[in-house]
């Protein structure tokens, strides 16, 4: 027997419900102790996503402190605004954002859940390794956790020295916290490459995977090999604030830029690592959706990997105004705009496979298309801010923070909660209100482009980043701003309201939710514990959507 | 068509009496992807170590390139002889490792403990030499950062003088930590082997103890001319 | 994917697919090599004791990097049998090292083509112009 034909195996299930992977067991140790990726991938789900909602409350603060010019939300004693408090705030906000959420969110919670399964496998390479990340996550987040009761920090996410050397706060505990979260990415990333290149089910070739899985290993590559750099700066920071080692403190010889250039050398492919999964979510999304391959299946694929090795060429970009050589700038603006060319295949590939096909507007589908065009404007702006001429004057205003909230919350943001809303039914079994999803992906839209479109064009006037208070005449770009954030917040508490009720009131899925022909689709839903009831073997080409069993889309899920 | 994954076990007998067998983990089909997997993964555990250490390395070149005195009068402090030494003791060491890893696949069980404990031997020198340089170090005051002194005033006047020492003992502390971590995996094996888990069928844990050594042994390679060697 | 039902052996296939079987031996490098590698080693490590002795100037480092660069070859290949893995394990590990001169090269360029710009700036850009005051257009707030 080949591939799972799913219906037969609901007729032969008991009365009572199935054993999955959620049901097999239900200690606590069998869940804290579990070797099972998925069970990981659900507990890295519940964390990051708390981190997720820590974060956006964080933003929510800053965009209600900046409704007026002198500061609303945070005073000191004697009514002016407490600059302090809000540094500490979004340096927060980054720091949760970056380090705890978008990082880890797309690889280890979806990625976990799927990649075994669209490979055909019945675990990752190194289960044991896996829950090891896992813990890490959790520690380095404890960690970070404490660094806030200690006192805070201030340094903005990127902690620059020198005055990460110098300010008072808990930066050698967010550092520690980061440097152990650092490794949980390192771990998770390879994990997968062995997995992907070891474990794939025969008649698997590399061009038969799903392109989630050529994402996933894109970003794992980056992972590996740009993670180390950030740790041993990490540690530096942390020595030069201990011992006074004088590596990136002027007054002991040290040099400033040195750190910009270890900064970035990791932050620039770190994000990457966010984009790339979100990518290929959208990947999976745009051809289940439109039930049609998708165009350019081996140019999608090959641009993961190039935007992956392109990325290590190009981080000078963050630092045209910190006193870089001139040579050095032309040679990195050069580079930056060769990022974009596999960035545009993918998007016009995507645009390509939605043309003509069967398209469903379902609530993964509704986060992909607003991806389509909320990246376009992200990566465009990149490319804008790749000019150094005119980064010059945009850099450290607002543009800058419009752009990457364009890349990072409106584009791997809503990858992840497509790829939820997508794989929702596979992993817990229920569906959640199709309705309540519209509805919150039309706020999250919304709320988004009004919160962020004011920052561009304030950022091109001049708006600096960072800054608690301002001049008035930003006030009102300010205030149109933080009511998009609110409605965008009210998107999100929705989407956490329907999908967490889903979980004990939803209706029952079907086996397969949406018709998509990858392996993941192929075993029951939601998957037993051992993946496939027998070892699939591939024998078509990647989504070749004529094999589609119809029945399965109404079947009920067992 | 068969469901019996449970009765999946691939299990490699041990070779002889004094050898335990090796059980296959659940989610590989055969030892062969057991053994290509761990050592991919441990492959690029080691590429990470070699990034980690890199951006140590580009700080050195970098501060080198700018304050040239003082990396030569800094390096000037260091005992070269003793340097010198330990990178024979390690280079030496590597080769007991390789031998020890050979014995295990082998399954020369007296061999593979003898080589692996000349090299956990050599492991223990490495760090005594390093715990007396460091000592002489600390008598003269010649500490990283801000324990810098130079009692005896042996830097001169070289521009930021604790600088080459704060670089000295960041990669060579660095590095030991390395080392220590190679000396519990070694003895770690040696346990192991003693109990008869290596032998030819399964030696996987001591080819990737092996290899985490020679990365140690590596990375001293380049750290010895660059911090011992200044002319 | 989802064929229709065909009768597939698992393990044999699935064997074959992934192309290892567990009888393929690994190779196992001969004592002799070791140790010959390991006097080329020793030696090596005299003769870059032997050069810094002797002042070659700025020779010093690159005599010393390429002998270590050397050792450190020998140790890869034989030592950690590089020589003789996979193709995937040697493009990883070897990979690292180039990704590394990455880092080297750009920000150590930098470093190296600073002292230019002044020449740059000085054709370009005259500084003794007046400073041109700009009209203020609200208070700054603190």
């Amino acid at each position: 027997m080949t591939t799972n034909i799913p219906t037969a195996h609901v007729k032969a299930a008991p009365a009572t419900e199935r054993k999955n992977y959620l049901n097999v067991t239900n200690t606590f140790m069998s869940w804290a102790g579990t070797l099972d990726h998925k069970r990981i991938g659900i507990m890295y789900l519940v964390g990051v996503s708390a981190a997720f909602l820590v974060g956006g409350l964080f933003a929510l603060l800053i965009r209600l402190h900046l409704w007026n010019h002198t500061g609303a939300l945070f005073h000191t004693a004697n009514g002016t605004s407490d600059n302090h408090l809000y540094n500490q705030i979004f340096t927060l906000h980054g720091a949760f954002m970056v380090f705890m959420f978008i990082i880890p969110a797309i690889p280890a919670s979806l990625g976990n859940m799927v990649l075994p399964l669209m490979l055909g496998a019945k675990d990752v390479a190194l289960p044991r390794l896996n829950l090891l990340s896992f813990y890490l996550w959790v520690g380095g987040t404890a960690l970070a956790l404490y660094a806030i009761i200690a006192g805070g920090f201030d340094t903005g996410w990127t902690f620059y020295a020198p005055y990460s050397l110098y300010t008072d706060q808990a930066v050698v505990a967010i550092g520690l916290g980061i440097f152990v979260l650092g490794f949980s990415s390192i771990f998770t990333g390879l994990n997968f490459i062995v997995t992907t290149h070891k474990l794939r089910a025969p008649g698997l070739s590399w061009f038969r995977m799903p392109l989630f899985i050529w994402a996933i290993y894109a970003t794992a590559i980056l992972q590996v090999l740009a993670t180390p750099v950030l740790g041993i700066t990490v540690l530096l920071v942390a020595l030069e604030r201990m011992y006074g080692v004088g590596i990136f403190d002027p007054r002991l010889g040290g040099d400033p830029v040195l750190f910009q250039h270890f900064f970035w050398f990791y932050s620039h492919p770190a994000v990457y690592i966010m984009i790339l999964p979100a990518m290929g979510v959208i990947s999976e999304m745009i051809t289940v959706h439109s039930r049609k391959p998708l165009f350019g299946y081996k140019m999608i694929a090959f641009s993961s990997l190039a935007i992956a090795i392109i990325s290590f060429l190009v981080w000078g970009h963050h630092m045209f105004t910190s006193g870089q050589s001139t040579y050095a700038m032309f040679a990195f603006s050069f580079l930056t705009f060769f990022v974009g060319i596999p960035t545009a295949i993918k998007e016009f590939s995507w645009v390509a496979t939605v043309w003509k096909g069967s398209i469903a507007l379902n609530a993964p589908m509704l986060y992909a298309l607003s991806f389509l065009i909320i990246f376009a404007i992200g990566g465009l702006t990149g490319i804008i801010l790749g000019a150094l001429s005119v980064d010059i004057h945009l850099h450290d205003t607002y543009f800058v923070v419009a752009h990457f909230h364009y890349v990072m919350m409106g584009s791997t943001a809503l990858g992840f909660f497509a790829g939820l809303h997508h794989w929702w039914p596979k992993m817990f079994g229920r569906m959640y209100s199709e309705t309540a999803a519209k509805i919150a992906c039309a706020l999250i839209f919304i709320g988004f482009n009004a919160t962020f479109i004011p920052q561009f064009i304030m950022g091109s006037r001049g708006m600096p980043r960072r800054y608690a208070t301002y001049v008035p005449e930003f006030q009102d770009f300010h205030r149109a701003s933080t009511i998009g954030a609110l409605i965008l917040g009210a998107g999100v508490a929705l989407m956490v309201g329907y999908l967490v009720h889903s979980l004990f009131a939803g209706k029952r899925a079907m086996q397969n939710q949406w018709g998509g022909v990858t392996l993941d689709w192929m075993t029951p839903t939601p998957p037993p514990l051992e993946n496939f009831l027998e070892q699939p073997v591939v024998t078509n080409e990647v989504y070749d959507y004529s094999t589609l069993d119809l029945k399965t889309l109404t079947t009920p899920a067992s | 068509m068969s469901n019996d994954h449970d009765s999946h076990a691939v299990v490699l007998p041990a070779p002889g009496p004094e050898f335990l067998p090796h059980t296959v983990a659940h989610h590989f089909d055969t030892s062969e992807q057991e053994f290509q997997a761990a050592k991919l993964g441990f492959w690029l555990f080691l590429a990470t170590e070699i990034l980690l250490f890199g951006g140590l390395f580009a700080a050195y070149f970098y501060f080198h390139e700018n304050y040239p005195e003082t990396f030569k009068r800094g390096g000037a402090q260091l005992n070269w002889i003793l340097g010198a030494l330990n990178t024979t003791v390690l280079l030496i060491s590597s080769w007991t490792m390789a031998m020890g890893v050979r014995s295990a696949q082998t399954s020369q069980k007296r061999k593979m403990l003898l080589y692996l404990g000349l090299t956990a031997l050599g492991a223990v020198t490495f760090l005594v030499v390093k715990f007396f340089e460091y000592k002489a170090k600390y008598d003269h005051g010649l500490m990283p950062g801000r324990f810098f002194t130079d009692e005896h005033g042996l830097m001169g006047d070289v521009p930021f003088a604790p600088q080459f020492f704060s670089i000295y003992f960041t990669a060579t502390g660095l590095h030991g930590l390395h080392v220590l971590v190679g000396l519990c995996l070694i003895l770690w094996i040696i346990k192991g082997g003693a109990r008869g888990r290596f032998h030819a069928n399964y030696y996987l844990p001591v080819d990737l103890v092996g290899l985490y050594w020679h990365l140690v042994d590596l990375i001293w390679i380049f750290l010895f001319p660059l911090l011992y060697l200044v002319p | 994917m989802s064929a229709p039902p065909k009768a597939h052996a698992t393990h044999g296939a699935a064997a074959a697919a992934t192309g290892h079987d567990s009888e393929h031996p690994h190779h196992i490098a001969s004592a002799a090599l070791f140790l010959r590698v390991l006097i080329a080693l020793l030696i090596l490590t005299g003769i870059t004791v032997g050069s810094s002795r002797i002042d070659f100037g700025g020779a010093n480092m690159l005599i010393s990097m390429v002998i270590a660069c050397i050792k450190a070859s020998l140790v890869i290949a034989i030592f950690m049998h590089v020589w003789w893995d996979t193709a995937i394990n040697k493009i990883f590990f070897l990979g690292s090292f180039l990704f590394l001169s990455l880092l080297f090269t750009f920000t150590l360029a930098d470093y190296a083509t600073r002292g230019r710009d002044e020449q740059m700036h000085r054709i370009k850009a005259p500084v003794d112009k007046q400073w041109v005051h700009l009209p203020v257009t609200g208070k700054q707030e603190h």
